[in-house]
């Protein structure tokens, strides 16, 4: 070491020169990096709460009130937060149900077609939740196909079913859900130590007696977890009871919201007290999980996972079939044919056989410049966006989990909290804001850019900072020893070593960005459109054919991107 | 209750771990499986257990054959009545001790009382009555494995078996919990097999050792003839220490090492083989200082050489020496420093023949 030569005054000034070299950049990042993610999420916050105390719309002049919270209470409002609670509730139960099942037939079971549904229950995550309610519209809206086929053709109207309606979101959403509950209930199920439930057989145990006493208690704790988090991302899901939901008065929380900005009469302060109470449902429901996941780390996982030998299903195997392709039907497959069929009539009808059929809706895709604007639009969004919520991602990783300097708390605390907002709330926080603020963002792909970045923010964290714990310290420290400076011992060591999440995150942040609705559908404007505003503008002037050929276009986008990237990159697979 | 074994086999895909091997062990009797990793004793015991489904060969739990893959016979696992102890001890973390111990009982429908009561009998001979409301959370590694042990033999087994229980603790622990569980097993009385790795566990436990080696059984027997008399030179290598010295026949039926001293040894019983060498426990030799000249030069079993390495273990010491171009390993509470000239003696009884492993098995 050179130090050793050093002289006994030289010594301190030498290492109090090296500890302001090297840590001068890092501390000026770290500040940089405060507050930008301070700026991100304090601001729509802020303004969020300022506007649910004006008696005004965003920009116009205004007095304070109390006004708008005496709203939450009138009878309408408290009638949607019953519903949205309800459904919530309901959607929450089912999906955590089907979707546990579908991961223990998949995970523990002798079932014989893992290797197909898995990749598809994967291609399901990813489906976007607009255009799945659009081509479940398109079945069971009381003029769809579902009615006609029982009503008009087999002759058993008492079979009839509408799709607008509480019980309709319901089924939609835990179709949507269900592979996020798989996902998550998967790592636990494989990961789970053989040997508890290998003790219980050996006690004597049968099968079934495992399931119920040992296995499903040891998952225990995932899946209250996994029902909370499914729970907030029904509440504060936007597009499904928006599509289904209004044209049959099922009105939630997040929809009312919407109403109240978009339709006359417009209440900017009463839909910011809606967001700020949604916020503090979602908020406490994610502070609850947090707690339940710290609580649970049961030391039921250990390496020696897979030894397991399959359950056998025996005479149950029809219904894990049943459950499992019938799910990946209902999910998916039956949903693409219906939005492929729809996109290549002239007019829809029921029947396939009286069908006019062409490409018209793609080449207008081609042809209409606005439409092409919105692709070109949502691929600078997903690509520029993703790659800066990477790279701040990685930034406050790299602050909250190795650095740590002062106030390191205070941003992990900011970075989470976009958990808790609900998209649509996050995008009414923006409105209210860039009214006020002399940034010229209002109306820029910027704007979409820093909202999807501050919504999805935590999925960048989540997943650096789950492989960045992983990496001993002492991995970099020994960088140290060997004379690399702080900054050295980052790019040299710690990036190669997580270079791996980094792009499991870019990937996961583009897929998000690509599908995102909800906190775009109340700032875009006419030439910040992006692929999923235009779907569902489309939609909502009830040019089904177009608007499902951009469908098609769109998820085909989506799974091609997908597939190239699990090709390209092995981390990306966890999802 | 015995436990039988004919022509075990079992593969994972095109790789067979264990090649058709047979055992028997009878009622009370204290059975060890003995080998490295690898060498299929934890699968063995996984295919009693019916943990894993056997690939061929028939496997008897008292009169009831409980798995004949050829015969499409395989009771499951909840069925054959086995009481287990794991290498993790698989302690149930979602329930108190008194739930694990209980598990068992309650599973099989004894009533409430009785689950209680016996539970506090278990949980009295493994000395952990006083814990039985914890949770395991709150236990050392040595509670669980006690809490385990009484899981394993409250719901009185016909059979036991353990998956290397003792790998997971501190030394000093080990002993106590070996002489406990051997104390238990001969309470209960169960033919037991016991799997480990460990070769003096395997030898102060068992009433028979079984060693394997690459999913066959290299040799069975009473734990001293196998420390006295191995088949081959990996038994003799893998139970206790021992060195080894290249010898020659001389004479028809004399053996000497390759430097011609004379060598009189057990040869008794040993297999046919191309070659053969001498193995000698590092404790049986004796070893004392002086040069070669105070010796006759046909005197037998002795051998002539100096210290190359000595390791001191407080107890002992041990010298490798260089004698007769082999190096031989030997324990001796004297002093003698490195490149000492020494002589070493040892008695016929005590050196054994054995054939090179691989060539005959």
């Amino acid at each position: 070491m050179s130090e050793q030569t050093l002289s006994a005054q030289g010594l301190p000034a030498a290492r109090a020169a090296r500890r302001s070299g090297t840590s001068g950049v890092l501390t000026a990042l770290y500040w940089v990096t405060f507050a930008l993610v301070l700026a991100m999420v304090s601001i729509p916050v802020i303004a969020l709460v300022y506007g649910s105390f004006r008696t005004s719309a965003p920009g116009l002049p205004g007095e304070w009130t109390l006004r708008n919270y005496a709203g939450l209470a009138s009878s309408g409002v408290l009638s949607s937060m019953t519903t949205t609670l309800i459904i919530g509730l309901f959607t929450s139960v089912l999906s955590i149900i089907v979707g546990t099942a579908i991961a223990l037939i998949l995970h523990r079971t002798d079932f014989r077609y893992s290797r197909i549904v898995m990749p598809l229950i994967g291609l399901t995550f990813y489906f976007p939740s607009f255009i799945l309610a659009m081509a479940w519209i398109i079945v069971g809206a009381p003029g769809g196909i579902y009615n006609s086929i029982v009503d008009d053709m087999l002759g058993m109207p008492w079979l009839r079913a509408d799709i607008y309606t509480a019980f309709g979101i319901v089924f939609v959403m835990v179709l949507h859900q269900v592979p996020f509950v798989y996902l998550t209930m998967r790592g636990p199920i494989i990961g789970m130590d053989p040997i508890f439930e290998e003790a219980a057989n050996a006690s004597g145990a049968k099968p079934h007696e495992v399931l119920t006493r040992i296995t499903l208690p040891l998952l225990g704790y995932s899946v209250i977890s996994s029902f909370i988090l499914t729970f907030v991302m029904t509440i504060e899901q936007f597009a499904i009871p928006a599509l289904l939901g209004i044209p049959g008065q099922v009105t939630m929380l997040a929809t009312q919201l919407y109403l109240l900005v978009r339709f006359s009469p417009t209440d900017y302060g009463l839909a910011a007290a809606i967001g700020v109470a949604l916020s503090l449902i979602t908020g406490a429901a994610i502070w609850a999980q947090r707690r339940v996941t710290t609580a649970g780390r049961l030391t039921t996982v250990t390496g020696k996972a897979g030894r397991m030998k399959a359950i056998p299903l025996g005479r149950w195997r029809w219904a894990a079939n049943l459950l499992c392709f019938g799910f990946v039907f209902l999910g998916l497959v039956m949903p693409m044919v219906i939005l492929l069929y729809t996109s290549v009539l002239k007019w829809f009808t029921v029947n396939p056989f009286e069908g006019m059929y062409t490409l018209r809706n793609y080449v207008f895709i081609w042809e209409s410049g606005s439409t092409l604007r919105s692709f070109t639009n949502t691929l600078i969004v997903s690509g520029v966006g993703a790659a800066a919520g990477v790279l701040l991602g990685l930034l406050c990783c790299y602050f909250t989990l190795r650095l740590r300097p002062r106030g390191y708390r205070t941003l992990d605390f900011l970075v989470s909290l976009p958990f808790g907002v609900p998209g649509v709330v996050l995008g009414l926080g923006l409105l209210w804001a860039y009214a006020y603020l002399p940034l010229p963002l209002y109306g820029t792909l910027t704007l979409m850019i820093v909202a999807f970045v501050t919504r999805f923010l935590p999925y960048a964290t989540e997943t650096i900072g789950g492989q960045m714990v992983q990496i001993d310290k002492s991995l970099e420290e020994a960088a140290w020893v060997n004379g690399a400076t702080r900054i050295k011992g980052v790019t040299k060591i710690l990036l190669p070593l997580v270079s791996p999440s980094l792009q499991g995150a870019y990937f996961l942040l583009f897929m998000a960005f690509f599908r995102e609705i909800s906190s775009a559908i109340l700032i875009y404007s006419v030439n910040t459109s992006v692929i999923s505003i235009s779907i569902w503008s489309f939609f909502e002037q009830a040019n089904w054919g177009l608007a499902s050929a951009l469908a098609v276009v769109a998820t085909l986008i989506i799974f091609i991107a997908m597939a190239l990237i699990m090709r390209l990159v092995p981390t990306a697979r966890r999802g | 209750m015995s436990i039988s074994i004919e022509n075990l086999t079992k593969r994972y895909g095109a790789l067979t771990v264990v090649h058709g091997i047979s055992f028997t062990v009878a009622k009370g009797e204290f059975m060890s499986l003995l080998g490295p990793s690898g060498c299929g004793k934890t699968t063995t015991l996984r295919c009693i257990a019916g943990l894993e489904d056997a690939d061929g060969g028939v496997i008897r739990i008292g009169e009831g054959i409980v798995s004949a893959p050829e015969q499409g016979v395989v009771v499951p696992v909840h069925e054959r009545q086995i009481g287990m102890v794991f290498q993790s001890y698989a302690i149930w973390p979602h329930m108190t001790v008194a739930g694990n111990v209980g598990f068992p009982l309650a599973i099989r429908k004894v009533s409430a009382a009785d689950v209680e009561k016996q539970v506090d009998e278990a949980l009295e001979i493994v000395g952990m009555r006083h814990l039985r409301e914890r949770h395991p959370s709150q236990l050392s590694g040595g509670q669980q494995q006690r809490v385990a042990l009484a899981r394993a033999i409250v719901g009185r087994p016909q059979v036991l078996l353990f998956d290397e229980p003792l790998s997971n603790l501190d030394a000093k622990l080990r002993e106590g919990t070996r002489a406990e569980i051997k104390r238990l097993q001969r309470e209960l009385d169960v033919a037991t097999v016991y799997v480990t790795h460990d070769q003096e566990e395997a030898l102060s436990m068992s009433d028979r050792v079984i060693v394997m080696d690459g999913g066959r059984i290299t040799q069975a027997g009473v734990p001293k003839e196998l420390y006295r008399r191995p088949a081959n030179r990996f038994v003799a290598d893998f139970v206790g220490r021992a060195s080894f010295i290249d010898i020659m026949r001389v004479n028809g039926a004399g053996w000497a090492t390759t430097g011609g001293t004379k060598l009189r040894l057990d040869d008794a019983g040993a297999p046919p083989a191309e070659r053969y060498q001498a193995m000698l426990r590092p404790e049986s030799v004796d070893i004392c200082g002086g040069s070669a000249s105070a010796q006759a030069d046909d005197a037998v079993n002795v051998l002539h050489g100096h210290v190359v390495e000595s390791h001191y273990l407080g107890a002992y010491t041990e010298y490798h020496v260089e004698a007769s171009g082999s190096r031989v390993k030997v324990h001796s509470r004297d002093d003698f420093d490195v490149g000492t000239e020494v002589t070493l003696r040892f008695a016929p009884e005590f050196c054994r023949l054995v054939a090179l492993s691989g060539e005959a098995r």
